[in-house]
């Protein structure tokens, strides 16, 4: 049974420019006897604040807030790509992040090629690749096109594939970046059938998105980030609630001009 | 020494453990490089065959040594010192390289750095095999000094994982350390007896003598030519691989928290 706790994480996020990241800075800063030792030391930017939760099997968990809220960061972290700069994350069970769907993808392999190569970054063995392969077939519609490279692919072709591969395994916990909201309207409503069956068999799933309605038909809870604080974890509806309502006439700016709005049509 | 210990169970070991991983990335390297090319990798075995080629019958007069006996060992010296050169300097952009797989999969660090070994090591495989021919000419037979040579090379491959891991870091985190490595690599192919036989050095000797990277090349090409290699090459090579893997170890432990933010 998967769980996670995570107990007053905080994550700094050291911002690496080019002079920063250069020996000049460093050897410098030696030779002059450390006048410049404020140049050589980074700036960095705080990107989650003392964040606690705990999340059990079952859970389905929407993360909400503006861009740079820190809802990339805290998927990041739950999935221990970002080490915590303090606190403790305690995650039980097997974890999946599905925050780039095309990772390791080769334009030049052809799609056969490629469902071997992509599963084994995923982390499936070759007899689990084989058992999924009339899976993947059936969702992604390529036919014979998976006998070609993928260079040859229209970017929704590649989507259908990436995504079909990514989610051939239902993990404990799954991590969600804003990959459902691209794509043509049946490709969403294919994708997020899907993704509904993925999560159905997962134990825990974290979706960081914009789209409310996407996030109101997958999740049951949501936690709400500003700035890198979390301000409010529970029902899904009184979280969502209360962070539009936060954002009071800002809303129709957000909803219109906020690029990584994503608005999908939702299947009925 | 306890550190060390947890160092090499967390990343070496489970890294190695995902060769499936790390070897195909490289393969898939090498086929993206060469894509649609008929000769594929084998475009390095031509042109480093032309330049071994061109080299051997100029410089065997300039050093006044029998073609024979000069372009053999020219072969095995340069074929070798590509695969140590091209493995060091591609090191450097090792977690470069890897930047979206490292934002994205907690995969133990070891892996981007063996699939730079490794890709070099398959390129390499694709070189030596420009000694065939020229052995067959010049009638060199290594006889049962040869499979020294097997050892020569596992010890150059663990070499170069510790040598590219200390690079790789380094690298990631202060971006002037690849141009260095490149300027040194350049310096060190002529200060290095690949082109000249160590003999014309005379009494200076001790110059081919510090530089590790002569007792790597010697433990491969001086089998491969009938010759057991010096004892001091095969202690250098050990010594090296001793040192090299514990700074590499702790390098990592101190480094592995902070890489992802780094490339």
């Amino acid at each position: 049974m998967a769980s996670i706790i995570v107990s007053d994480v905080s994550v700094d996020i050291p911002i690496y420019d080019v002079s920063s990241a250069s020996l000049r800075k460093m050897v410098l800063s030696r030779a002059v006897g450390g006048r410049f030792a404020q140049a050589g030391s980074h700036v960095s930017v705080s990107a989650l604040k003392n964040i606690s939760f705990e999340a059990r099997h079952g859970d389905r968990i929407a993360l909400v807030g503006n861009n740079g809220s820190g809802k990339s960061t805290l998927l990041r972290v739950l999935s221990e790509v970002y080490p915590p700069t303090s606190g403790t994350v305690r995650v039980s069970g097997r974890v999946s992040p599905l925050f780039d769907a095309t990772l390791g993808m080769s334009m030049d392999a052809t799609g056969w090629d490629n469902i071997y190569m992509c599963g084994q970054l995923w982390g499936l063995t070759r007899g689990e690749i084989e058992a999924g392969i009339a899976d993947i077939v059936a969702f992604t519609e390529l036919g014979d096109y998976l006998s070609v490279p993928v260079r040859t692919y229209s970017t929704g072709m590649m989507l259908r594939l990436a995504f079909a591969i990514a989610t051939l395994r239902a993990p404990d916990v799954m991590l969600i970046d804003e990959v459902i909201g691209v794509g043509d309207g049946r490709f969403f409503e294919k994708a997020f059938a899907r993704l509904r069956g993925v999560v159905e068999r997962s134990s825990i799933l974290f979706v960081a998105s914009h789209a409310d309605d996407i996030l109101r038909l997958l999740c049951n809870k949501a936690i709400w980030l500003e700035n890198g604080s979390l301000m409010a974890y529970g029902d899904i509806k009184e979280v969502i609630a209360a962070y539009r309502g936060s954002r009071g006439s800002d809303d129709v700016r957000m909803h219109g001009a906020d690029t990584n709005t994503v608005r999908p049509v939702v299947p009925a | 020494m306890h550190t060390l210990l947890e160092v090499i169970r967390r990343d070496a070991l489970s890294a190695f453990k995902a060769w499936r991983l790390w070897t195909m990335l490289a393969w898939n390297d090498i086929l993206l490089r060469y894509r649609r090319s008929i000769l594929g990798p084998f475009w390095i075995t031509l042109s480093m065959a032309a330049f071994i080629a061109v080299l051997g019958v100029i410089y065997s007069r300039i050093f006044n040594v029998d073609v024979a006996t000069y372009l053999p060992f020219l072969t095995l010296g340069y074929v070798t010192w590509g695969f140590i050169a091209q493995t060091v300097n591609e090191s450097c952009g090792a977690f470069q390289e890897g930047e979206r797989i490292i934002k994205q999969l907690r995969l133990p660090y070891g892996l981007y750095v063996f699939r730079v070994v490794w890709r070099n090591f398959l390129i390499f495989l694709h070189t030596i095999v420009i000694f065939v021919p020229v052995a067959l000419v010049f009638r060199v037979w290594p006889g049962a000094h040869g499979l020294l040579a097997v050892l020569g090379i596992i010890l150059l491959l663990a070499n170069l994982n510790g040598i590219a891991m200390v690079l790789a870091i380094l690298a990631a985190r202060f971006r002037d350390i690849a141009p260095i490595v490149v300027t040194v690599m350049q310096i060190l192919l002529f200060a290095t007896p690949i082109m000249w036989p160590v003999s014309s050095l005379g009494g200076a000797v001790w110059i081919a003598q510090i530089n590790p990277f002569y007792h790597f090349i010697e433990l491969i090409r001086a089998p491969l030519l009938g010759d057991a290699p010096p004892l001091l090459s095969w202690t250098v090579a050990l010594g090296s691989l001793i040192l090299g893997s514990v700074l590499s170890l702790l390098l990592l432990n101190r480094a592995a928290k902070r890489i992802v933010f780094w490339v």
